[in-house]
C-alpha cells in the first residue's frame, strides 16, 4: 500500500514536470510563429507601400514619355498581380515579377534626360529607393525570423513537439536575381 | 546518454550564435552623444552649432537627432550600415521618433535615416530634397561641417512644422541661378524704390525653365551662445527603431 501511493506520488511528478516543460516549451513555438507572422506582415506593408507609389510614378513618366505603353502595360500588370496575390508565396512571387517591371520603367527615365531633371520624379525616385530599403530591411528581419523558426523545429526536443503539433518549416523570401540592386539617385 | 550528448550539441550551436552575434555587434561604434564626429571633420563652432540644434530638438519636440561622421562603413555599403547603427544605438526611444544622418567619407556617401515614427512627417522625398538642397553643394566642396549644419538645421525646422520648399528643378549650374537670383534683387530693389511700401508685390519670375526663388525659411545663426555641451548625454538612446527608410545621396 505504501509502495503504490510512492508510485504514484513518483508518477504524479513526472506528469506535472513533463507538462510544464511541455507547456513552456509549445508557447515557446507560439511566440517564434507569431514572431515570423508578425514580421511577414511588416513586409507585405511596405510591398503595398510600393504598390501605392507606383501609379505617381507612372504618370510622371507618361508626362515626358507617353508613347512607351508597353513599359506601363507591363507595370501595370505586375503590380495588380501583387495586389491580388494571397500567400506569402504568391506574394514572393509577385513582388519579383514587379521589381522586372519596375526596372525597365527606371531604365526607360535614362533616355529622357527632361523627365530626369523633373523635381517630382527625383521625390518619387528617393521614395522608390527608400522603400526599396524597406523592403530590404524588413526582408532581413523577416528571414531572420524564419532562420530561428526553422532550427527551433528542428532540433530535439522541439522536433517531436512540433510533429506533434503539425509545424511546418516555413519558406525564406528570397531577392529575385539583380533585385538586390537598389535604385540610386544619380548626378 | 544520446540526450546529454545532443544538449551539449545544442548547447555549443547556441553558443557560437551569440559569439557569432556579438563579433556583429561589436563593429559597430559608440555613441557619444547626438553628434559623434568620429571622422574629426567638425569644428567646434559647427560641433556646438549641432549641438544646440540637436538639444533644441530633443528638449522640445521629443526628436532624437543623431549626427555621425565616419571614414568608412565598410565592409558595409553605407544604407546598410545605417540601418544597423541606427537599431543598435536606438535612436528616437520608445516612440522610435528618431533620425539620423551618417556622412562616410571614403564611400563619399551622406545617408538619412528616419526612424518609423517620423516616417510621416518626414517622407523619403523631402529628405532627398534637404540633402540636394541643403547639404549636397557643401560636401561636394569638402565642406562637410557646413553641410551638416544646414541640413541639421533644415529637418528641425521642418519637424518644428515650419514649410521646406522643394525647388522646382535641380539647378543647371550654380552661377546660373546666383546670376539670376541677383538679377530679380536688382529688379525687385529697382522696384521697392520706384514704389514706396504699400506698393506692387513683386513681378513673378521668368519662364518655367527657370528656377523657383524660394525665401529661405532658416536664418543664419549669428555667433554661438555659450561654449556647447560638455560630454553630451553620453549615449543616451535607447528603443528606437527603423526599418531603411531616408534618402541617401553619393558626392
Amino acid at each position: 500500500m505504501k509502495g503504490a501511493a510512492k508510485v504514484l506520488l513518483i508518477i504524479a511528478v513526472i506528469v506535472i514536470v513533463l507538462g510544464a516543460v511541455v507547456a513552456g516549451r509549445y508557447n515557446r513555438l507560439v511566440q517564434l510563429e507569431t514572431d515570423v507572422e508578425g514580421r511577414w506582415a511588416q513586409v507585405e506593408n511596405v510591398l503595398q507601400r510600393r504598390a501605392d507609389l507606383i501609379p505617381n510614378l507612372v504618370n510622371t513618366v507618361k508626362g515626358y514619355a507617353s508613347h512607351e505603353e508597353r513599359v506601363f502595360t507591363e507595370i501595370a500588370d505586375a503590380r495588380s498581380r501583387l495586389l491580388a496575390a494571397r500567400s506569402p508565396e504568391e506574394q514572393m512571387a509577385a513582388n519579383n515579377g514587379l521589381d522586372a517591371a519596375l526596372g525597365r520603367l527606371l531604365a526607360l527615365s535614362e533616355a529622357y534626360p527632361e523627365l530626369k531633371a523633373d523635381a517630382s520624379f527625383i521625390r518619387l525616385q528617393d521614395e522608390l529607393a527608400g522603400t526599396e530599403n524597406r523592403i530590404a530591411t524588413e526582408r532581413m528581419r523577416f528571414n531572420e525570423s524564419v532562420q530561428t523558426w526553422n532550427s527551433t523545429i528542428r532540433q530535439f526536443p522541439m522536433n517531436i513537439l512540433a510533429g506533434m503539433f503539425g509545424k511546418q518549416p516555413k519558406a525564406y523570401f528570397e531577392a529575385a536575381p539583380g533585385a538586390q540592386e537598389v535604385p540610386q539617385v544619380q548626378f | 546518454m544520446g540526450r546529454s550528448k545532443c544538449n551539449i550539441v545544442v548547447g555549443l550551436m547556441v553558443l557560437i550564435f551569440l559569439l557569432a552575434q556579438g563579433a556583429q555587434a561589436a563593429s559597430y561604434p559608440k555613441a557619444v552623444g547626438f553628434v559623434n564626429d568620429f571622422a574629426n571633420v567638425l569644428d567646434q563652432r559647427s560641433r556646438a552649432e549641432l549641438e544646440l540644434i540637436t538639444q533644441k530638438l530633443r528638449d522640445e519636440q521629443g526628436i532624437e537627432l543623431a549626427v555621425v561622421t565616419i571614414a568608412t562603413t565598410a565592409p558595409e555599403d553605407p544604407k546598410t550600415f545605417i540601418t544597423g547603427l541606427f537599431n543598435e544605438w536606438g535612436v528616437g526611444g520608445p516612440e522610435d521618433s528618431g533620425l539620423m544622418i551618417l556622412l562616410s567619407l571614403a564611400e563619399g556617401a551622406i545617408e538619412v535615416e528616419t526612424g518609423y515614427g517620423l516616417e510621416g512627417v518626414l517622407p523619403d522625398g523631402l529628405v532627398g530634397a534637404v540633402i540636394d538642397q541643403e547639404g549636397l553643394e557643401h560636401f561636394k566642396k569638402k565642406d562637410y561641417a557646413q553641410g551638416l549644419v544646414n541640413m541639421s538645421r533644415a529637418y528641425a525646422n521642418i519637424l518644428a512644422g515650419e514649410e521646406f520648399e522643394i525647388r522646382k528643378e535641380k539647378t543647371e549650374s550654380g552661377w546660373l541661378s546666383a546670376f539670376v537670383i541677383f538679377l530679380m534683387i536688382v529688379v525687385l530693389l529697382r522696384r521697392a524704390r520706384r514704389f514706396p511700401p504699400g506698393g506692387t508685390s513683386g513681378g513673378s519670375g521668368g519662364g518655367h525653365r527657370g528656377p523657383v526663388i524660394i525665401p529661405r525659411t532658416t536664418t543664419r545663426v549669428g555667433p554661438m551662445r555659450g561654449g556647447g555641451f560638455g560630454g553630451g548625454r553620453g549615449g543616451g538612446f535607447g528603443g528606437g527603431r527603423s526599418g531603411g527608410g531616408g534618402a541617401g545621396r553619393r558626392f
